[in-house]
């Protein structure tokens, strides 16, 4: 079970991953409502994980992936983004996202994406 | 000519026998002792290790056959099937599963084979693989574009339902042939499709509780992510059940103790003497 930090600019979709997240046993330990937000939690929090939306206002999830793995080489973090977007996962994944959740999700594929995560 | 050993059904028995594969067709052994020529086939489905076959007889008539065997046997019989049956067929590149229950499948890639259309699905078959998307449970058909060796080829996006799962294909193949796919599969599934006076019944509420069943949630969670009454959430239920768009698969009980029941508790949780 991991420590997972959320970020999302949708409060519907926070509160979505936060509900499928705990049901499989993570804590949450934090949310954020953009990707500059996001970086400085990621600071402060440490989380075992991070699921990050690529479509965010001020700070992209791209962007705020790049700022997190220059922090932390190791950062855990899965993209999360609408259908029609798959474009940007090859960027993602050259940026060192570990995987891809494509919006809308199912609860247990996402558990099981993130455990497979939170165990590589 | 292969022999190849099966069990066949007839009359809700199974029989254990054998399939001659031909270049021509099949040769049912035992209990039917028929040929099957691979041109009066025109469906096959597949349910775990059983495929059911249709073929025409020689009055037009469809009859229908029930073959179970070991998975090797079946991608032999599948195979010979798919590549020569009454189908519309067309080599195509496909990638399936491309994205399961909203996971991108890390490991996926284009395979070289073809797409044949049948009378209740589509199979794709590669050299290594077969997989059919039945015409009933695709879910949503887009025509679109993906990157390929770094140019945008168009692509017909195909989502269907596998086991709850929602999995995401993609077939890609000339444009002509590609919109002959597409228009063929609309058509299929167009009773699929919501009208404009159904999207009018639908608002942003009751839309967050489609989208959150389709993740997953319990009617529990689903009332309190959205702060609403059990009431209110079954009015939603109810506008969901009338556009088909939700099926009732379970109806909780909410109860209340009787006096023998509180007696029970009660005597429960005194401490002992």
């Amino acid at each position: 079970m991991g420590r997972i930090l959320i970020v999302d600019d949708t409060l519907f979709m926070r509160t979505l991953l936060k509900n499928i997240l705990s049901s499989g046993g993570h804590e949450i330990v934090g949310e954020a409502e953009d990707g500059d937000v996001g970086v400085e939690k990621y600071k402060e929090l440490q989380p075992d994980l991070v699921t990050m939306d690529v479509v965010m206002p001020k700070m992209n999830g791209i962007e705020a992936l790049k700022a997190i793995k220059s922090l932390d080489a190791n950062a855990k973090v899965i993209m999360c983004t609408a259908v029609g977007q798959e474009q940007m996962v090859k960027l993602a994944i050259k940026s060192g996202a570990r995987g891809y959740i494509v919006k809308p999700f199912q609860a247990p594929k996402v558990l099981e994406e993130i455990g497979n995560v939170l165990g590589a | 000519m292969t022999e190849v050993p099966v069990k066949i059904e007839k009359d809700g028995a199974w029989v254990t026998s054998k399939i001659d594969v031909t270049e021509s067709g099949l040769t049912l052994r035992e209990p039917y002792n028929k040929d099957i020529p691979y041109r009066s086939i025109v469906d096959l489905r597949q349910h775990k290790t059983v495929l059911l076959l249709t073929a025409t007889g020689e009055s037009k008539t469809e009859n229908h056959y029930k073959i179970a065997s070991v998975e090797k046997v079946l991608v032999v019989l599948k195979k010979r099937i798919i590549m020569s049956c009454n189908a519309y067929r067309l080599m195509a590149h496909f990638m399936s599963p491309a994205i399961r229950g909203g996971v991108l499948v890390t490991d996926a890639k284009w395979e070289k084979g073809a797409v044949a259309v049948l009378k209740t699905g589509i199979w794709f078959v590669s050299q290594d693989k077969q997989v059919c998307v039945p015409l009933d449970e695709v879910t949503s058909l887009e025509l679109t574009k993906r990157e390929l060796q770094k140019k945008k080829l168009d692509v017909v996006k195909i989502d269907f339902l596998d086991e709850n799962e929602v999995v995401t294909s993609f077939v890609l193949c000339p444009l002509s042939t590609l919109q002959v796919l597409y228009s063929f599969l609309k058509d299929a599934t167009k009773d699929k499709d919501m009208k404009g006076a159904e999207l009018d019944q639908l608002d942003a509420q009751s839309a967050q509780v489609a989208m959150l069943v389709y993740s997953g949630m319990d009617t529990h969670a689903i009332e309190n992510m959205l702060n609403i009454s059990q009431t209110e959430l079954d009015a939603i239920y109810e506008t969901l059940l009338k556009l088909k768009l939700v099926e009732v698969v379970m109806i909780r009980k909410e109860v209340q103790l009787t006096p023998k029941g509180v007696r029970y508790i009660t005597e429960a949780l005194r401490p002992p003497a």
